[in-house]
């Protein structure tokens, strides 16, 4: 059969993409040779937390006005700030389940895992009580068989960063020697299910409540469960009579998880279809149409025909874009052009955080997010979006689900348009 | 400044200066070793890690291969933990001279290197990724060595004849009385102290660095820095040491060591032994020389190159010497004869896995000039911790954690390091450079370089030793922008992928780049 809509990949720009088309009526068929960006990262949405020197954007709305004086190609220019708005609108109110608050005027900091004060502009509700900007009293709770948070580690830094920020804060740490039945390494994973069970997040209560001082925010590492996290949550609270929020920890990331899940629900609702487990590798073409993507399964190769195409699987770091050992770089699944590449042999600098000329390389696109090559777009019917899009360096700018977001909405809206 | 007193003053924390002050404890010295840095973070930590059976150098070196026959024997039976009993193999590849093989089986009769020629077809059966078309193939008893578990080792077994090791100890003067050396004034790097320490003889073992310490003492000795570049892919090619069966040039050796493989070298002579950067073609040199002994080399991933410096030296300072063509041999230079100053020893040349000879010739010269007769003893004692006959095999680690596997955290998946195994290196090392515990327990050298347990280590870092937040965050930033410097001149494929994903992980999602310096 022929979809209205087909979907490479399923990070949060190709589910966002996908959800908004089929409850437009679209028929949408999402494909992606497995799960995507939702399970690495927290499921803030970073519009823009720092500008281009490094600074923290305290408005992402004044930011971003800076950002398209000043950078014409960045992948928010080529969306509008209109567009923006109105996807994270739209993204809040079709995620209920998540609570997202927040939004363009002013950023929310967040602690990280190692105390750092991360401005982002949209928050799940389970993340949203270890907001930094009012300070207060607030307690970093560790768990032992967690290797992937370190409690003193964070309060002490983080004490640091939110004076930095010009607030008044007390932050310390507590460590608790959850019942794991004699079993150390345990993972975020492990917890996370742990913490469904009433019986765990009991004996936390019992451990932590005569710890905590009055007054005083509660913030523990992003295990609260995957599937029953509203419960989990708000048990926490109740039961402490506390504030309690969690903090992003190392990859996999549990809050990631959920907003897969919930993406996944609203897609079956809207009558998407997902299959995971399929990798691109080329295009059916016509002219300047594609006709059909064409995946590789262990057996044989699928074309899958469409009437329009998003390319939303990812830059680098998904394995869509590859630099090759000769240092060439192409696109994985359709050969689209790339550009940015820098000549010879400057691909990065000596300094970790200097700004790489690597870092921007990327599908350029135009205003209706379709791919560009020489003359003009490359195919009438394909789009892009997400971290493919040249022209961002979103772990530099905090902006990488911003991006992903504002590219899926506008790729969404161009597709509707026809 | 502080003041310290002894016998023997070893200069240099490689191989050959800890190979020294061992041979002098045991000996009976009242014995004291300076290094600069952290021990081995020369030319020592920064080779192939191949023990020579001296099968490279029989045609061209036929002195360095007598040399490495015995030597690899000794450290087999005296080092046998941090020695994997690899094997090696020299193969004709059909871009090497045929006849190639006659020589190299004449010069390992010729130099005592024991040599047994095998049919091709059995050589890709042991190593299938090999070139198919390889057309001879001749073993030889090249193995793997972790150089740094030897080095710590003779600094541990040092340290229980009496000697003192001080690290991060960076000499800046050799004092001199009556025209003679008699001990150096050193600066502690951490604490910005300064010792004088007195001696009845220094021995100077700084390698590649050797002319810049003799000067001090108004010598001149000059070495012929040699720059090798060595890449580490994410896996094991090859389980065997492989060679190409031909005159030692660029990228003919590639070594199995630990988890990895590791892929050398180059030689070019250079100014500066602190200024050896990988360059472009180089790198792309060594990929091409990989292809050629293992087809498909440039689709694994590069993990991480780095430079070596050989420590190169000829009497006769000639300008347009190749640095390929000096002896790999070690030269003694005793300075009241050379230049007329006394109470001062200069090793150098060698190589890795010759330093227990040039350690032993040296202590024989320092009896010599301390007019006593004392035999050397390094060679019937193993290191600590080491029994002869159980080298290190591959699955070590694997095989104490699998039967309890969530009995303890690992907080470095890559290489298996526990937690109990990084709080014992944090507290024995008492380093706060997250680098030093690196090559102590090889956390973070895996496909991931660091990208999960680096974190946790600063984490694990922070609370064991009560640091500030400074310094923490200076450890974790300092170890980023260590590993940033071997990774990104090689970041392409997989490896580029995990790049990223560590961007994300410690710029988006711990923004690490915005924490209080």
């Amino acid at each position: 059969m022929t979809h209205d809509a087909v979907v490479i990949g399923a990070g949060l720009a190709g589910l966002a993409a996908a959800v908004r088309l089929a409850q437009e009526g679209r028929s949408v068929l999402v494909l992606a040779k497995g799960v995507g960006s939702t399970h690495l990262a927290p499921p803030t949405i970073d519009v823009l937390g720092y500008s281009s020197d490094g600074d923290a954007v305290e408005s992402p709305a004044r930011g971003l006005a800076a950002l398209a004086r000043k950078d014409p190609e960045h992948p928010y220019s080529r969306t509008g700030a209109e567009t923006l708005a109105r996807a994270l609108d739209w993204w809040a109110t079709e995620l209920p389940e998540l609570g997202y608050s927040g939004g363009l005027d002013s950023n929310a900091l967040l602690p990280t895992a190692v105390g750092a004060a991360k401005p982002t502009a949209l928050v799940p509700a389970t993340m949203a009580g270890g907001d930094l900007r009012s300070g207060g009293r607030i307690a970093i709770v560790g768990l032992r068989g967690l290797k992937d948070f370190y409690p003193g580690y964070v309060a002490d830094n983080l004490a640091r960063s939110v004076r930095a920020a010009g607030a008044a804060v007390t932050v310390r740490a507590l460590d608790l020697d959850p019942p794991l039945d004699g079993v150390r390494d345990v993972g975020v994973l492990g917890f996370a299910a742990r913490f469904e069970r009433p019986d765990f997040r009991e004996a936390i209560v019992r451990e932590l409540r005569p710890l905590v001082a009055p007054g005083e925010r509660v913030g523990l590492p992003a295990v609260l469960g995957v599937r029953e996290t509203d419960r989990v949550h708000r048990e926490l609270e109740d039961g402490l009579g506390k504030t309690v929020f969690e903090i992003a920890t190392l990859p996999p990331s549990i809050p990631g998880m959920r907003l897969f899940e919930a993406l996944k629900r609203a897609l079956r609702r809207a009558g998407g279809k997902l299959v995971l487990g399929v990798r691109v590798v080329g295009a059916e073409t016509n002219g300047r149409r594609v006709e059909a993507v064409v995946a590789q399964t262990a057996a044989r190769r699928v074309p899958y025909r469409g009437r329009s195409f998003l390319v939303a699987t990812g830059g680098f770091a998904s394995g869509a874009l590859e630099l090759t050992s000769d240092w060439t770089v192409r696109d994985t699944a359709l050969g689209l052009p790339v550009r940015g590449v820098p000549p010879g042999d400057a691909r990065f600098l000596p300094g970790y955080f200097d700004r790489h000329p690597f870092g921007r390389v990327g599908v350029e696109v135009d205003e209706r997010l379709r791919p560009l090559g020489a003359n003009g777009a490359v195919y009438e019917n394909v789009h892009a979006a997400g971290a493919i899009v040249a022209g961002a360096e979103p772990w530099r700018e905090a902006s990488g689900n911003g991006i992903a977001l504002a590219t899926g909405f506008a790729a969404a809206e161009a597709i509707l348009e026809g | 400044v502080g003041r310290l007193d002894t016998e023997v003053l070893v200069i240099g924390g490689g191989s050959t200066g800890t190979g020294a002050v061992r041979d002098a404890a045991m000996r009976g010295f009242d014995t004291i070793l300076v290094e600069r840095s952290d021990l081995a973070d020369g030319t020592t930590g920064r080779f192939h890690g191949l023990l020579h059976s001296g099968g490279r150098y029989v045609v061209k070196d036929p002195a360095a291969a007598r040399e490495c026959v015995p030597e690899n024997a000794i450290l087999r039976r005296i080092a046998a933990d941090s020695i994997e009993d690899t094997g090696g193999l020299f193969v004709t590849t059909p871009h090497d001279d045929p006849d190639y093989g006659d020589l190299f089986v004449a010069g390992c009769l010729d130099t005592g290197v024991p040599v047994e020629e095998i049919p091709a077809s059995e050589a890709l059966r042991r190593e299938p990724r090999l070139n198919p078309g390889i057309s001879r193939a001749f073993l030889v008893p090249d193995a793997s060595m972790d150089v740094w578990k030897t080095v710590w080792s003779c600094a541990r077994s040092a340290e229980q004849h009496g000697a003192r090791v001080l690290t991060y100890h960076r000499v800046l003067e050799l004092a001199r009385s009556d025209g003679r050396v008699v001990g150096a004034l050193a600066r502690n790097e951490l604490t910005g102290e300064e010792v004088r320490i007195h001696a009845d003889i220094v021995v100077n073992a700084t390698g590649a660095w050797a002319g810049q310490v003799a000067a001090l003492a108004g010598c001149r000795v000059e070495i012929l820095p040699g720059k090798g570049i060595m890449i580490a892919m994410n896996h094991r090619l090859v389980n065997t040491v492989v060679n190409r069966c031909k005159l030692p040039d660029d990228g003919d050796i590639l070594v199995p060591i630990r988890t990895v493989s590791v892929i050398g070298t180059t030689d070019e002579r250079i100014a500066d032994p602190d200024a050896a950067e990988a360059t472009q073609d180089e790198i792309d040199q060594m990929l091409e020389e990989g292809e050629k002994l293992v087809p498909g080399f440039r689709a694994a991933r590069a993990l991480r190159v780095w430079t070596g410096v050989r420590p190169l030296f000829q009497e006769t300072s000639a300008e347009d010497v190749d640095t390929r063509d000096v002896s790999r041999s070690h030269t003694l230079l005793d300075h009241e004869r050379r230049d007329g100053v006394a109470g001062l020893l200069t090793i150098t040349g060698g190589k890795t896995t010759t330093f227990r000879l040039m350690a032993e010739v040296t202590v024989d010269a320092v009896c010599e000039h301390l007019g006593v007769e004392r035999p050397c003893r390094t060679h019937l004692e193993p290191l600590p911790d080491s029994e002869e006959g159980h080298h290190y095999w591959l699955g070590a680690r694997l095989a104490s954690r699998e039967p309890i596997p969530q009995s303890e955290e690992i907080i470095c998946e890559c290489e298996l390091v526990t937690r109990q195994q990084l709080d014992a290196a944090i507290v024995r090392r008492g380093t706060v450079s997250l680098d030093d515990i690196r090559r102590t327990v090889r956390l973070g050298m895996g496909p991931c370089q660091g990208g999960f347990c680096i974190y946790r280590a600063t984490g694990v870092l922070h609370a064991l030793r009560h640091l500030d937040t400074e310094t923490a965050n200076t450890a974790l930033l300092d170890f980023l922008q260590e590993r940033w410097k071997g990774v990104h001149p090689v970041l392409y494929g997989d490896q580029l992928r995990q790049a990223r994903l560590d961007d994300w992980i410690f710029q988006g999602i711990l923004d690490v780049a915005h924490v209080q310096r």
